[in-house]
């Protein structure tokens, strides 16, 4: 390492940031061993097994099919062109078009806007007109169009396993049904849908009697608790956090998964943008470590009692201490940080996993300063139940409920497992199921009626502040199938149950097709001025001080799975290969605990634990995550499903068998079991520095620069002392763009971009990207086009050296392709595969690639991807005879080659095969689009106007890559650097703007801003100040 | 009887050479039959499929005049020039030989709803993105690509639509194109002299600032 890049370790922030946790507290020896290139066995054809012999079988047999096809050589197969018999007005065919509708997700509807080729729904975006999407989306909106297409989906009705029919199901909700009076109860998800609702009233009108109850494993009804006990009626709180100063969290992941993940970062990253020298400040307490937390300005893991010590705290300071049981002491740091450093917030917030006393502490403190009303509002919500799901299932067992309806939702596997749930409801002679999947639940039912897919049915919904939703579907329900208003319209007896009549009834019982309000509204996607957050309730009533929190020496936390929240996206491969942001895993969901429990349990990552709660016991591997809480084990649920789904198949292990009916923590017992598991982590792969020993650490804070908010107002051009580079000569001749008229670049923002994994999720969406498997991601053969880079950084103990105890900060930085001016990879390419375009992109001819992967092992980034095997088309592993490849992966986890997969493709992206590399390619099919119809319109214009327009410039902001249309943040800005107003110029040339390898001298297109932190402690990072 | 000495005939001697001069140009040969055989000049060129309805661009774009665009109406506004949907047929068929024998699969299309299944003619492969939007409102001609579509009874594929072929064009554009308003014209420059024609399409290159790209980027994605 040449002096130049020497960091300036007298920075305060040139803080030393590690990949992993090993690595940090690993020995100097230990650490000299530098990663391989690849990660090792990725060039090996298999896993594991005799590779040599393997490989010269399979060769001997290829060579052999070689020899048979060369007879055949005759012109491609005979196409056909099938147009429409009657083309819809405005429709052009090889034209995409878009359509409003939305997407109910944990009560909430998410507003969005769904492309369609040739009548194939192929991606979802935002609805920019929608409150709560404004054009972004989470990934699991994201992902949810590749359900649509999932081959194991449920096609159809049946009854006790036999194949029925939809006419059967209807005559028996006619006939049977309404003869059960008092004997019915319908168990149901959270709907949003006021049409949901509607028809809810009609079936409850017909049976007074029955039972009904909503039921969601992740719901925020402790919160719904407490508010009832303030306000009376059914509240949610809906905090702004865009007019947030100072944020206080109480264990509350408001940036990480769940219905609000967008609205809230949109708000929250609004406020990160330095204003005047000032910007929000956000300080949290949590037991496990949640993304919120990892881009906090001061965090301390906690453990629940101390959480609730710290919002008893909040809520008496000053009027006098009361003392909780349950409660426990604080540090006198932590004291002395919230009555006096902090100052007072402007918002508390408090996780769903918190106790009711907990959430009506934080509406007291809410109210006493001020935030009522300005960055929290209250909403009335609808509420449904008339019993709880223990009163249902205890009225199953005594035999007073004799049907069981169950509308989506998958009680069978998520209900507590204590109530007996899944058991009751077998042993009942009459029950139906609409769901999905015909899963766990509907297996445990006489009938079971296949749910359409959200974009298979008319829909409504309300977004989180009030604003009712219009859902058009995109395409004709693939194999028939109910939406769940249409499936209580049909047990309701309703004469009119198709979801276009009904959602329109809703709208305006006198609407009609014409209605103009109706079809703006559909067009839209939002009814206009429903917005019905209202005035906070006044007479806010207290609580008794009752906490539910039992002290154990150790507890388990359930949390929802950032991948496949309570399991319904189990099934979804994206999802599934999603690595985590913060413990980078796939495939399976693990326990988190801290270093130190760890070490005290004598277990490493992949060691089994046995975890048992009271008389259940599960066995699930472990991971180490710095910043947990000591002796608290955070168990992801939704994993380990039982439904054979070729995705969800094997993977994880299912946790609801802990639960109670306290939802959320229980007193645990931890054993190790002396078996090690295989984790499909992705943290060591395509490791951006390969150098061996301490030049890689020194290096880090390069690669990732961050510096405090007072030290940037001091300073603002500090980010370049962090490494100073002198202009050098290029040692490759050096691209020239001559007469470019455009010069793609893009900036991402590390200050406000959250690790959401939204822009992942939707680059596999636009892109065509196949998914691997786990045994495949073990041996780092993922595709992904844009990676989620993480690093811990340690404080360092008395002896100075790294404490994995003591977590400092979490970096999160997304990395894909740089395009470099002076490309690397360019210059080792044989055949010229990747080349450059006179725009500047690095493109990838794959025609002409051979695979000889010298591309990627000259990138510097690792943002190369190569196709170990035909993923989609073909059938590369096959399980019998000759050419058997063991891993059966592929006919498990894809529908290769079957046209339902198919449907989800981009037309305007080639499908990759085997044997060549990809990467990021900017999205150039959305570039070429735009830069097509730019041309066709100029071309049409007036001489004086091609005159005044000779580069026939692209409006900024026209041409949107995949990653920056998903984001929520707004921390991904894409345009043209030869436009000096376009935002993308301005922010390359902001002072925080920087080069990740700018010493390379390869002119990388891609800038970061550096992260901007403002700690309580200012400029200065207090070393061992965190817990 | 003496025996006489066999003794091969003069003619013989030639036989070395020949065997030489065949054995050495024969290879050669074989990789030019093979090499040609293979090209898309060979393969491609020429490809005729018989369609569902005896369609004769001949009548329908030489002798009765209709336009291009009349049919292909997407081909302004997107990379397909999209075969017409059924109903474009039944604007005039629905007066025009209602009763014929050969367009009885329109009709039956017309009523039931179902798709006539064209037969592709020109197939470009799945990785090359063809926009015709880009061509025709620039200037290039439907002749260039497809010949003279208008004198065809049965469309064949008139060009190699091979890679080299593309490029041909987009590395020197010259007589390829002209006044947008006349693409559709295909024997529109027959008259002219090869000077003219370069003449005019320098000028409509200049006017409509076209530069066309040779990146990869260009076509594939």
């Amino acid at each position: 390492m040449s002096s130049v890049n020497e960091p300036n370790q007298n920075n305060e922030t040139g803080r030393t940031w590690w990949r992993s946790l090993d690595e940090a507290v690993a020995t100097e020896e230990t650490r000299t061993t530098a990663p391989g290139e690849f990660p090792e066995g990725a060039s090996d054809l298999l896993a594991t097994g005799d590779d040599r012999r393997q490989f010269l079988k399979i060769m001997g047999a290829s060579m052999a099919l070689a020899g048979l096809g060369v007879g055949g050589c005759r012109r491609w197969p005979k196409e056909h062109i099938v147009p429409y018999a009657h083309r819809p007005q405005g429709t052009m065919p090889g034209n995409p078009e878009y359509y409003a509708s939305c997407f109910d997700f944990g009560g909430i509807a998410q507003g969005v806007l769904v492309t369609s080729n040739d009548g194939r729904p192929t991606k979802i975006e935002g609805n920019p007109m929608h409150s709560g999407s404004k054009g972004a989306t989470d990934a699991f909106t994201q992902a949810s169009i590749l359900d649509l297409y999932d081959p194991d989906r449920s096609k159809r009705v049946t009854y006790g396993g036999e194949v029925s029919s939809m006419s059967a199901f209807k005559d028996w909700a006619v006939e049977y049904l309404p003869k059960q009076g008092k004997g019915t109860a319908v168990i149901c998800e959270p709907s949003s849908s006021p049409t949901f609702h509607r028809m809810q009233r009609a079936f409850m009108k017909k049976n007074p009697h029955a039972i009904w109850v909503e039921y969601a494993p992740l719901t925020n009804t402790n919160e719904r608790e407490a508010l009832h006990h303030a306000f009376g009626g059914h509240w949610v709180a809906v905090p702004d956090f865009s007019k947030a100063k100072n944020i206080l969290s109480i264990d509350a992941d408001f940036l990480g998964a769940g219905p609000m993940q967008v609205q809230n970062t949109q708000g929250w990253s609004a406020g990160r943008k330095v204003h005047h020298g000032a910007m929000s400040r956000l300080l949290m307490f949590e037991t496990g470590l949640s993304i919120t937390g990892s881009k906090a300005d001061d965090r301390f893991a906690l453990s629940p009692a101390e959480l609730l010590a710290v919002a008893e705290l909040m809520a008496f300071n000053g009027t006098g201490i009361s003392t909780i049981e349950g409660s426990a002491e604080l540090d006198d740091e932590i004291v002395q940080l919230l009555k006096d450093e902090f100052g007072t917030p402007d918002l508390v917030v408090v996780g769903a996993s918190q106790p009711a006393i907990v959430h009506s502490l934080a509406a007291k403190i809410n109210e006493r300063i001020g935030a009522v009303g300005n960055t929290v509002s209250y909403r009335q919500v609808a509420n449904g139940s008339n019993a709880t799901l223990s009163e249902v299932v205890a009225a199953m067992k005594d035999g007073r409920v004799t049907t069981a309806v169950i509308v989506g939702g998958n009680p069978a596997f998520d209900a507590p497992q204590e109530l007996g749930f899944a058991e009751a409801l077998e042993a009942l002679n009459a029950s139906v199921c609409l769901s999905y999947y015909n899963g766990e639940t509907s297996q445990a039912c006489k009938w079971h009626v296949n749910q359409a897919h959200w974009l298979e049915a008319w829909n409504d919904g309300t977004a989180a502040d009030g604003t009712t939703c219009i859902g058009q579907p995109l395409i004709e329900a693939l194999f028939g199938g109910l939406s769940a208003s249409e499936f209580v319209a049909i047990l309701a007896g309703e004469k009119v149950t198709d979801s276009h009549t009904l959602v329109q009834t809703t709208f305006n019982p006198n609407s009609d097709k014409w209605d103009p309000a109706w079809r703006t509204a559909v067009h839209d996607g939002v009814v206009a001025n429903t917005k019905t957050i209202e005035k906070p309730p006044v007479n806010r009533k207290e609580m008794p001080l009752v906490s539910g929190v039992t002290a154990s020496a150790q507890t388990v936390l359930f949390t929802p799975s950032p991948t496949v929240w309570d399991g319904r996206f189990a099934n979804n491969g994206w999802m599934q290969e999603l690595p985590d942001t913060l413990t980078k895993l796939t495939w399976d969901n693990a326990v988190l605990l801290s270093p130190a429990t760890a070490r005290a349990l004598d277990v490493k990552q992949g060691d089994m634990l046995r975890i048992e709660v009271g008389g259940s016991s599960i066995e699930i591997a472990a991971l180490p995550v710095p910043g947990t809480a000591d002796d608290c084990f955070v168990l992801p649920l939704g994993y380990g499903r039982k439904f054979e789904g070729r995705v969800c198949k094997g993977a994880g292990v299912d946790a609801y068998p802990l639960r109670n009916e306290n939802m959320w923590s229980a007193p645990a017992k931890v054993i190790k079991t002396g078996i090690m598991y295989p984790l499909a982590t992705t943290q060591m792969h395509f490791a951006v520095d390969t150098t061996p020993g301490k030049g890689a650490q020194d290096r880090m804070p390069l690669l990732y620069r961050e510096g405090t908010l007072d030290q940037y107002n001091e300073d603002p051009g500090f980010v370049s002392h962090i490494g100073h580079v002198p202009h050098s000569l290029s040692i490759f001749e050096e691209h020239q763009f001559e007469g470019a008229k455009y010069k793609w670049g893009m900036s991402i923002d590390l200050s406000t971009c959250t690790g959401c994994n939204s822009c992942v999720a939707a680059c596999h969406a636009e892109n065509n990207i196949p998914i691997v498997g786990k045994d495949q991601v073990l041996v780092g053969r993922e595709m992904h086009w844009l990676r989620i880079d993480r690093y811990f950084a340690f404080a360092k103990d008395s002896h100075g050296a790294y404490d994995g105890d003591k977590l400092e900060s979490v970096a999160i930085q997304p990395v894909t392709c740089h395009h470099c001016e002076n490309a690397p990879c360019e210059e080792v390419c044989p055949v010229a595969a990747t080349v450059h375009d006179i725009d500047g992109l690095n493109v990838m001819v794959y025609n002409r690639c051979v695979g000889t992967r010298y591309c990627s092992n000259n990138c510097p980034f690792k943002v190369r991807r190569f196709n170990y095997f035909d993923y989609f088309r073909r059938d590369p592993l096959r399980s019998t005879g000759l050419l058997q490849v063991q891993p059966d992966y592929y006919v498990k986890t894809q529908s290769g080659g079957k046209t339902l997969r198919a449907m989800q493709f981009n037309p305007d992206v080639t499908v990759r095969m085997r044997g060549v590399m990809e990467k990021c390619t900017f999205c150039t099919q959305r570039i070429q689009r735009v830069k097509i119809a730019t041309k066709n319109a100029w071309v049409k214009k007036t001489d004086a106007q091609k005159k005044a327009d000779p580069r026939v410039a692209i409006p900024d902001g026209s041409i949107v890559t995949a990653c920056q249309q998903a984001c929520p943040a707004d921390a991904i800005v894409f345009g043209d650097l030869l436009d000096e107003n376009s935002r993308v110029s301005k922010l390359h040339k902001e002072k925080r703007s920087y080069e990740m390898l700018e010493e390379l001298n390869i002119k990388s297109r891609l800038k970061y801003l550096a992260r901007l932190t403002n700690p309580v402690h200012g400029a200065t990072v207090v070393e061992g100040a965190h817990h | 009887m003496t025996q006489q000495r066999f003794t091969f005939p003069r003619w013989t001697n030639l036989a070395l050479p020949a065997i030489v001069i065949a054995g050495s140009t024969a290879p050669l040969y074989f990789a030019i039959v093979v090499a040609y055989g293979f090209s898309p000049q060979a393969i491609d060129v020429g490809y005729m499929p018989e369609q569902p309805i005896p369609f004769s661009h001949k009548l329908h774009a030489g002798e009765l005049g209709v336009d291009c665009r009349y049919c292909h109406n997407t081909v302004e506004n997107t990379q397909h020039a999209a075969i017409p949907p059924t109903e474009t047929c039944m604007n005039c068929h629905a007066q025009i030989h209602p009763q014929s024998e050969n367009l009885q699969p329109l009709f039956e299309s017309y009523e039931t709803g179902m798709p006539i299944e064209w037969v592709r003619v020109h197939d470009l492969p799945q990785y090359a993105y063809f926009n015709h939007s880009a061509h025709v409102t620039r200037g290039v001609s439907c002749v260039e690509c497809h010949g003279r579509v208008d004198t065809m009874e049965v469309v064949y594929q008139h060009e190699t639509l091979s890679m080299g072929w593309c490029l041909d064009c987009h590395r020197n554009p010259v007589p390829h194109v002209r006044n947008p308003d006349l693409v559709t014209q295909l024997d529109w420059g027959l008259d002219m002299t090869a000077a003219e024609r370069i003449a005019d399409s320098e000028s409509w290159l200049a006017i409509n600032n076209l530069n066309p790209s040779q990146d990869c980027s260009t076509c594939h994605r």
